[in-house]
This record gives structure tokens, sequence and C-alpha cells, in this order.
């Protein structure tokens, strides 16, 4: 059997991912986007999305990678994923408009045995209700994580397929495209790998909600979280992958969208999901972490305060700012001058009337009476402490993920906010 | 949370002060006197809510570019009686406000609508009140809500205090006038129970600012600093320079505590700063 052509509809984040990792494994694969300078920017080189190996994956596979603005290319292909955004409103609630459009015109370029497969995040019940043979109609759950996305993509922990009959082995084409990637393969029906999609993402936001509800319980008993989590990965019930760092709130669409979803589903349905409420109350409550210390610790005592803030995206390696928490303190420290630093996102992505945009992380801080480092950039550890005190003007720096030794920085006279200890017991 | 329909604050012209007379109300009618806004003041004198024809009554006094605040409350409820008589007072001032709509509405409601085990609070913590003065503050906000057409602000304020607080009730405003006169203060069990207090002249600043910026939504009026009845009784003895004895007593009921997530009022009002509760004591143990 030849290898089969795999298209991707779509080149967002996760279609653009999706294609070169697929690429790398041997399949010619055809990027299409309606949007054509974003093809063309693409086909140059440029990619729209800041992802760790990506840029050199996408050199070296490029003979395997066509990308085309026109729909008319997805005809040559034996398999077409649909790979769009679906954006979520304020609520986390989806817009299913945009996939509903893509998928008709996508079904209406397709070779007559070609397969479609949905990777995008789409709720319960949608893939069913999609006008196609069953039998050529999948839905794929993606676990696309931002900033790792390329390891995701080439190295998955396994698939997880929806199909109209789990019983039936998948088609050739298919078989041999997911084969390819060496790891378990686990079909089931569609309402069940659209629902798994939404578990796993459940039982991360549970890890996390723990770990933020007891790292705000450490802050205030003199406990550290940051001594407790490593007991706790070294549980196998729990695990040493599990998501027990506190953050600032739930972050980046997905989550907050899996919630919303869970949410809309039991109430329709009638069953019981208060916990899922209180995750996302959880969240809420830990995305004002920093604004709080803010005002408790600087502007409590001084009313003319400067803020130097190190990050912009919703979390490091990626250029995403969506439900970031730096936006969100940012937002509502308009009355005082910010000057702001991240390594990929632009000053100007910040929600402020007079930010001052710095040209590295030190001169962020220069003069500021406090420096909240919003985002865990890499770069940012490479912190000189006692430069930092130098720089500032006040002592206050904000770390909620210790992207700085606390010895270090408690040794520079700074005083040290971590999430998880109290700033005494740091 | 609130929003604001002036994003820079502008002085109303005109705030009639429905409850004038008392404790809360007295005290933003000064502070808006002072920062030069024209005030009506209404005292139960001037308008009897449970009056006949108080609504018509109350209509003919007002403007339509007035800012009206109500607090006017026979407080606290205790009473099923006096729960349907703050109901039709506030019926009254729907009626009101139906025939002569104004600019703005704020509502002194209070934090009793939130269940006693809600913590933090916050502006979304489901109202679930456990006493009739909880009900009728609640009560009293979704009549207003429902039937009038103004924009509304909800100030729900946690335990006042101040100089001219008339309830003695326990807690700060007790606690101070037992320790000036040297006399002993007795707790409930050892006054673990921790609390967020608040000085009257606060309520009156922030209800100002919610005036200026034409505030509409629900605000929490709390420090965001909750301190136990023992360490109030503490601070006004240290305070007095006299020398009461802090009783304890045999505990009667469960501890409760309350506590606010007061990140709405920083996001509401970035630079308002609430009085730190030994400043505020100092200020209630002046001579008025």
């Amino acid at each position: 059997m030849t290898q089969p052509v795999i298209g991707f509809a779509g080149l967002t984040h996760l279609g653009l991912v999706s294609a070169i990792g697929t690429a790398s494994k041997g399949f010619a694969v055809i990027g299409y986007d309606a949007e054509a300078a974003r093809v063309a920017a693409i086909a140059a080189g440029r990619l729209p999305v800041v992802e760790p190996d990506l840029d050199d994956m996408a050199r070296t596979f490029a003979r395997n990678l066509t990308y085309s603005d026109r729909l008319g290319d997805l005809a040559r292909c034996d398999i077409v994923y649909i790979s769009t955004d679906v954006p979520t409103d304020d609520r986390g609630e989806s817009d299913l408009s945009a996939i509903r459009t893509l998928v008709a015109d996508v079904i209406r370029a397709l070779a007559p045995h070609a397969l479609l497969v949905v990777l995008c995040q789409v709720p319960p019940g949608f893939t069913r209700r999609l006008p196609l043979a069953p039998e050529r109609l999948y839905y794929q759950v993606e676990t696309l994580v931002f900033g790792r996305a390329v390891e995701r993509a080439t190295k998955p922990e396994r698939f997880i397929v929806g199909c109209a009959d789990p019983a039936r082995p998948l088609p050739a084409p298919y078989a041999a495209l997911l084969g390819a990637f060496g790891c378990p393969l686990l079909p089931m029906r569609y309402e069940s790998a659209e629902l798994a999609k939404i578990a796993i993402n459940c039982c991360l936001v549970a890890s996390v909600s723990v770990a933020n509800t007891l790292a705000e319980l450490s802050e205030r008993i003199g406990a550290d979280w940051g001594e407790i989590a490593p007991a706790l990965r070294l549980d196998r019930r729990i695990g040493a992958y599990s998501y027990l760092a506190p953050g600032l709130g739930l972050a980046g669409g997905n989550l907050e969208r899996d919630l919303a979803t869970v949410l809309r589903l039991s109430e329709a349905c009638g069953s019981e999901a208060s916990v899922v409420a209180a995750f996302v109350r959880n969240s809420r409550h830990r995305r004002d972490w920093a604004l709080r210390i803010a005002h408790r610790e600087v502007l409590a005592r001084k009313a003319d305060a400067t803020f130097g803030v190190l990050g912009l995206a919703y979390k490091e390696n990626t250029h995403s700012t969506k439900n970031s928490p730096s936006l969100g303190l940012i937002e509502h420290l308009k009355p005082w001058p910010i000057r702001v630093y991240d390594p990929v996102v632009p000053a100007s992505a910040a929600p402020h009337p007079a930010v001052t945009a710095a040209t590295s992380a030190l001169e962020a801080a220069r003069g500021a009476d406090a420096l909240l480092i919003m985002t865990p950039w890499p770069e940012f550890r490479a912190l000189d402490p006692q430069k930092l005190a130098a720089a500032m003007a006040g002592r206050v720096v904000v770390d909620p993920y210790r992207v700085l030794d606390p010895a270090a920085v408690r040794a520079a006279g700074l005083s040290h906010f971590v999430l998880g200890a109290s700033a005494a017991a740091n | 949370m609130l929003e604001h329909s002036h994003q820079t604050p502008k002085a109303p012209s005109r705030v009639v002060v429905v409850g004038a007379g008392g404790f809360v109300g007295g005290a933003i009618a000064q502070e808006l006197a002072h920062g030069g806004v024209p005030v009506l003041g209404l005292t139960r004198k001037e308008a009897d809510l449970l009056a006949d024809g108080a609504a018509a009554d109350l209509a003919a006094r007002l403007q339509v570019d007035d800012s009206v605040v109500l607090v006017s409350a026979l407080a606290p409820a205790r009473t099923p009686a006096m729960l349907v008589q703050n109901l039709r007072m506030a019926e009254a001032v729907g009626q009101a406000l139906a025939a002569r709509p104004v600019a703005h509405l704020v509502y002194i409601s209070s934090d009793a609508v939130y269940a006693d085990d809600a913590n933090p609070v916050t502006e979304r913590s489901a109202c679930q009140p456990s006493s009739l003065h909880g009900m009728m503050h609640a009560a009293r906000e979704l009549m207003l809500r429902s039937e009038i057409k103004v924009p509304l602000a909800i100030l729900r304020p946690s335990l006042l205090y101040g100089a001219r607080d008339p309830h003695n009730g326990y807690g700060p405003n007790r606690f101070r006038r037992l320790a000036q006169k040297g006399e002993p203060i007795t707790l409930f069990g050892e006054g673990e129970e921790q609390r967020d207090h608040i000085l009257i002249d606060d309520v009156a600043r922030l209800a100002a600012l919610v005036l200026a910026h034409r505030s509409r939504g629900v605000l929490n009026v709390a420090t965001g600093v909750s301190t136990s009845f023992r360490g109030v009784a503490e601070k006004v003895v240290a305070m007095s320079g006299k020398h009461s004895e802090i009783r304890g007593t045999p505990r009667q009921n469960p501890i409760t505590h309350r506590h606010f997530d007061v990140a709405d009022g920083l996001k509401a009002f970035p630079r308002f700063r609430y009085t730190p509760l030994e400043a505020g004591l100092a200020t209630a143990m002046q001579p008025i």
C-alpha cells in the first residue's frame, strides 16, 4: 500500500503542529488554510506560533509538507483532519459556527474514498451529527500542550479515536497513519472519545485545584506546598507527572471550555456537577492572587507605586495570552505606571494606558517598587537577585512560580512572595 | 462586580438619602455634604415609608436627575413583623421610583444575605441568609432589582462600627464603650470568631464613590482582613488606657468565622483604601 496523503484543514496552532508532526513520520502532508497571507507566511518559513523545535522540524521535513489556500488541493488527500480553532466566549462556551462551515466546505472537496477526522475540541454529540457517511467519519482526541506541542504531536501517549462502530477495524490508511506513531490505539464510540478529551482535562483541573486550594492554605498556616508536592508525586496513586504545581487559575481557554461544557451538559441532563463549579470558583479566586499581594504589600503602603511585570503570555514558551493571569493583573493596575517585558509577546498586548516596554527583564525591574514575575519563562531564571535589588526602588518580588531561588532573593534583601508558602516561611 | 457608568467620577447633581437619620444614612449624607454634593436627607420625620401615601409623598420629592441612596430600614429585623414592615418600606420606595424614575439608586444592604459558611465571601457567593435580617435585605434587593428600571448599585457591608453607632451590639461598638468606662468585656466563648469590621466612614466614602461613578452591580463593603472578637477587645482595652477585664464564658454556639475575598473591590476602586482596624477604632473612640 502506498503511504496515505494526509490533509489538515486549518493551520492553527493545533493544525500546524500536527501537520509538521505527521510529516516528520514520513507522510506527505497538505496543510490548508483559507487565509492566503497565513499560508504564504508559513510556506516562507515564518511560523505564526512559538513552540520549541517547531521551526527546525518544519525545515527538516519541508519536502513532505505542502501548504495551500485552495480547498481543492485537499482532494488529493486520503485523510483530512479538521484542525481549525473553535473560539470560546468569556464563559468558556464554544462558537461552533466556523467549524461547521469548514467541515461543510471540506466534505465538498473530499475525494470519494477519503476519510474525515475531527481533531479540534468539540462538545459530545457533535461528530455524530456531521453530514458524512459514518464509515468515513472519525473524531480523534488531540492533546496539544502549548509550549510542549511538538513533543506531544510526535510522541503521543495514545490515540483515542471516536468511531461510529468501534468493533470494526479502522480503515487501512488511517491505521497505517496512527500505527506510525507506535503508541496504543483506543477506538471507542464518538461520544466516548469526545467526552474522553474533556475527562482528561477535568482530571488535570482537579489536580491543579487541589494544589491551588492547599497551596493557599499553606501560605496561611506556615506550610510550604513546594515541600509537599514532591512527596505526593512519589505516591503511585497520584503519580510523578500529576499536575500539582499551583497556578494563578486556569488559563489558555481549553480547560475553561471543557468545564463549561460539563456544566452545560450536566445542567441539561440533570447530573450532579457542583465539584466542577467549584473548580471554576477556585480558579477565579486564585487568578487575583498577585493583585491582592500588590495591594496588601505595596499599594497599602505607597499610594503612587511603580510596577515591573515580567511575562505577558499565559504560560512560558507560547505567544498565547488567552486568559493570561498577567494581562488580568495589569488590567487592574491602570492607575499606576508599569514597565513590562516578555520574550515573545509585545508590550502593546498589555491592557494598560501607561505601559513602558522594557528591553530586558532587568530593565523592567528598574525603579519598580515591586516586580511581578507573571509568566515563568526560562530566561527569567537567570536573573541575579542582587542586580534586581540594585535596580529596584522597592523590595517586593512577587514570584508565583518560584522562578527565582528563594534563598538568593532573601539574601539580596528582597521580600519574596510565592504560591504555596508565606513570605515569612519562604 | 460593579460597572461604572462614569469612568471618570462626576459629582451627582443631588443625592436623596432615604434614611438620613440613621447611623449609616447620616454618615453618607455627611460625607456627601463635605464633598460639596447637594444632599436632601430624608429621615422618618420627612418620609415615613410605612405611612399611607408614602410612595406618592416620596415621588413628589424626587427629581429626574437625582441619585437616591436607600438605607432606611428597621434594623436589625429580628421578628417576622419587622421583616414585613421592612418589605413594605421597600415596596413604597419601589413604587415611588416607578412613578418618578431617577438617575441612580444605591441600596445599602448587608453581608447577612450570604450563608454563614460562605467563606471566603465574594460578590458571587450565593445569597442564602440564615436570619430574618439577611432575608429582609435579600428580598429587598430582589424587589428593587426586578421592579425598578433605574441603574442600581447594591452595597453589602460587613459589621459596622463608629462613634455614633446606636445599637451597641456585640463587637467593637460595645467593647470600646465598656473599655472607656473601665468595665469588663464579656466574650461569647473566648471570642474566637473572626469578623471583618468596617468603620462607618469607609461605607460613606465608598457610597460617595459609587455615586460619583454611577456604578451598577453588587459590591461587598469589607476590608479583607478579619479579626477575632477577642482581638478587638484587646485592642480597645489597650487603647483605652484603662484596665478592663476581658472575660470568656462557656461557649453556647459553634464557632463561625467570616472572611472576604475583596478582589472585586480592588478592581472597582483601585485607589480606595479602607481604614485599618486600629486606626478606625482610634477614630471611633474619639469624643463625638
